[in-house]
């Protein structure tokens, strides 16, 4: 599903040059639930990024579905980010001046889908995280776990069959972190939703199929 | 989409609140100083309806009142006669202080067909008064030698006065007035802007002077040849006051008077432009100033629309159409007010006036807001997502 090969990115800044990923290469398989772990700054978010591609690396190859994405312009890429992948972050992201379920539509707007068609879908999306009695709310009036459902069901709400969660447990207490991830086990079982999982939480990652370890940018495990 | 950005502008109404009421105070004073330009644009454009160069206006304090409406009328000939024996005297007639550019007025009105016809411009005009100015006629004739035989006093009207009494019907030979003071319509001329180039010509009626009305005459048109000098207008003030004596002569060029005429319409404009120029600018540098803050205040949000499929032109294509649909808002309330001043005809200016004007200040106010967030909203569509959604 995601094959990832010699993926490197340096971050270069006026006076440093920061090597974020070294040689990373992947394959992620069809329904694979895989974890990310590893100390802070060793490249994890940028590694989920590049998979998603919301980043580029400085060097390597990202196929995405047997598709090599390095040529896409910019619009073939937001095809892809729209169509194929679920992003869910530790800080959630919903717009504030959003209600629940306008934030939820938001990928489908994108596809210009009827009002009707999102609507319809954002109500189910929100339904499967058990969030249907608060569509009207605006992300303010949520608790965190909540925020953290409203996201998953935005990432949902396109069917796509890759999830790039970044700590989505990494805001909340055990209980909360414990349902989110529930919901997304249940994801990868029912749909068979590929999904790859930063985490800091090793009982979090033992809950997953495989686990990947990041030190310095480099892959130990 | 279009649904989806007004959700985003209803539910920030608090924050848009301000820059709507910045679009629509610049457009109700748009559309004010835009009305005026037009206005004074319309006028400007139509024929002045007389010719200003190579005339002169000689003022005298006419000392005449005690001796009798022949004599004074015979004396004025004899003048006249002197004035035109030197070779760059043209024309020569004796009127009211009422010449154009002049600031003079001097209105009457009378009845006809049982309507009060009020605020027409009333201006004594001997046989020489056209080519003094050189009217344009438009139909009929100008006054003859022999006119004092007829029944009914002979008038000539312009074009504005005669689209008043008569519609688009038959002026020339129309009576007009009452049965002690009936006249006869002899011709037409052409509107004359006497106020100002910029201001529109009110209605207007020429009457030939009876002897009587000499004594009250205090001024004299001269159309004089082109190049005449100052040399050439020492020697017409000193025939002037040799004729008459103990007389206070004053010469003015209605070119000169033109200038200062036009100017007390201009001037103001240039004022109320300059004015409103600057509110424009402060406008658009606020409305600048808020796009450029949303967007970053707002740079979250552009990471995870970009995350979710939107384009970098998408991007910026949303924050456009947003300035131009909170643009487009307030622009709706600004034309209901706008199209008071129309409906209610409040300053009796013509509706073309009012329309052209809400469609410039409509087209201004576009580009404006088109103008402030299209660099803004390029900014946003630069913005990299993977930043962008690592920041907060
Ligand atoms: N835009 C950037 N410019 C320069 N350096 C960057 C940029 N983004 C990330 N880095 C650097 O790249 C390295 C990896 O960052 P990354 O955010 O991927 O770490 P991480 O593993 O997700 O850490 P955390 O667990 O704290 O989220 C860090 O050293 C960071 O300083
Ligand atoms: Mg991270």
């Amino acid at each position: 599903m995601i094959r990832l090969r010699n993926i490197e990115k340096i971050y270069r800044t006026d006076t440093v040059e920061t090597l974020a990923l070294n040689s990373i290469s992947l394959d992620i398989a069809k329904g694979e639930f895989l974890s990310i772990m590893g100390p802070s700054g060793c490249g994890k978010s940028t590694l989920l990024n590049i998979m998603g591609l919301l980043d580029t690396p400085s060097n390597g190859q990202v196929q995405i579905d047997d598709q090599a994405t390095t040529a896409l312009s910019d619009k073939q890429l937001a095809h892809f980010r729209n169509r194929k992948i679920g992003f869910i972050f530790q800080s959630y992201h919903l717009i504030n001046d959003l209600k629940v379920l306008d934030n939820v539509e938001l990928p489908m707007l994108y596809r210009n889908s009827s009002a009707g068609e999102r609507k319809q879908l954002a109500t189910e999306a929100l339904e499967k995280v058990g969030l249907s009695n608060r569509i009207k709310h605006f992300p303010k009036q949520l608790s965190g776990g909540q925020k953290q459902r409203v996201a998953i069901a935005r990432a949902i709400v396109g069917k796509p069959e890759i999830i790039l969660a970044d700590e989505p447990t990494g805001n909340l207490d055990s209980a909360m972190g414990n349902e989110i991830m529930d919901i997304l086990l249940e994801l990868n079982k029912t749909d068979g939703t590929t999904i790859v999982m930063v985490t800091h939480d090793e009982n979090m990652a033992r809950k997953t199929h495989r686990l990947v370890r990041l030190f310095d940018g480099t892959q130990v495990q | 989409m279009l649904k989806h950005l007004f959700i985003l502008i209803w539910n920030k109404k608090k924050q848009n609140s301000l820059l709507l009421t910045e679009v629509l105070v610049s457009f109700l004073v748009l559309f004010a100083v835009f009305t005026l330009l037009v206005f004074n644009y319309r006028n400007y454009s139509k024929p002045r309806g007389f010719e200003y160069s190579n005339v002169w206006v000689a003022n005298f304090n006419n000392d005449l009142g005690t001796t009798n409406g022949d004599s004074a009328a015979m004396f004025y000939d004899n003048l006249r006669r002197n004035m035109l024996s030197l070779p760059q005297v043209k024309a020569v007639c004796f009127t009211n202080a009422n010449t154009p550019f002049s600031g003079n007025t001097s209105q009457t009105g009378f009845p006809y067909k049982g309507k009060d016809v009020r605020s027409i411009n009333y201006y004594l005009a001997e046989d020489s008064y056209k080519d003094a100015l050189q009217l344009h006629l438009l139909e009929g004739r100008w006054f003859a030698k022999n006119e004092g035989a007829a029944k009914n006093k002979p008038i000539v009207i312009n074009n504005k006065l005669k689209t008043e009494l008569f519609g688009t019907g038959k002026a020339l030979g129309q009576l007009v007035g009452d049965d002690k003071n009936q006249m006869q319509v002899i011709g037409v001329v052409e509107d004359g802007k006497y106020t100002n180039e910029y201001m529109p010509a009110g209605k207007a009626m020429y009457v030939r002077p009876d002897t009587s009305e000499y004594h009250w005459m205090g001024t004299a048109m001269i159309r004089v040849a082109p190049g005449s000098d100052a040399a050439f207008e020492g020697r017409l003030y000193k025939l002037m006051a040799n004729t008459m004596k103990n007389a206070n002569i004053e010469i003015t060029h209605l070119e000169d008077k033109r200038k200062s005429a036009n100017n007390t319409t201009l001037v103001p404009v240039i004022i109320l432009g300059t004015v409103s120029g600057f509110l424009i600018i402060n406008v658009a540098l606020g409305l600048f100033g808020v796009l450029w803050y949303n967007i970053n205040k707002r740079r979250g949000e552009i990471g995870l629309r970009r995350a979710v499929g939107a384009t970098g032109n998408g991007i910026s294509g949303q924050l456009v159409a947003e300035s131009l649909l909170l643009a487009t808002l307030a622009l709706l309330v600004g034309i209901f007010f706008a199209i008071q001043f129309p409906l209610l005809n409040v300053l009796d200016l013509p509706t073309g006036v009012y329309l052209w004007a809400l469609l410039f200040a409509i087209v201004f106010i576009y580009a404006l807001v088109l103008v402030c967030s299209l660099y803004p909203g390029k900014q946003a569509a630069a913005i990299y997502p993977a930043v962008a959604l690592h920041e907060d």
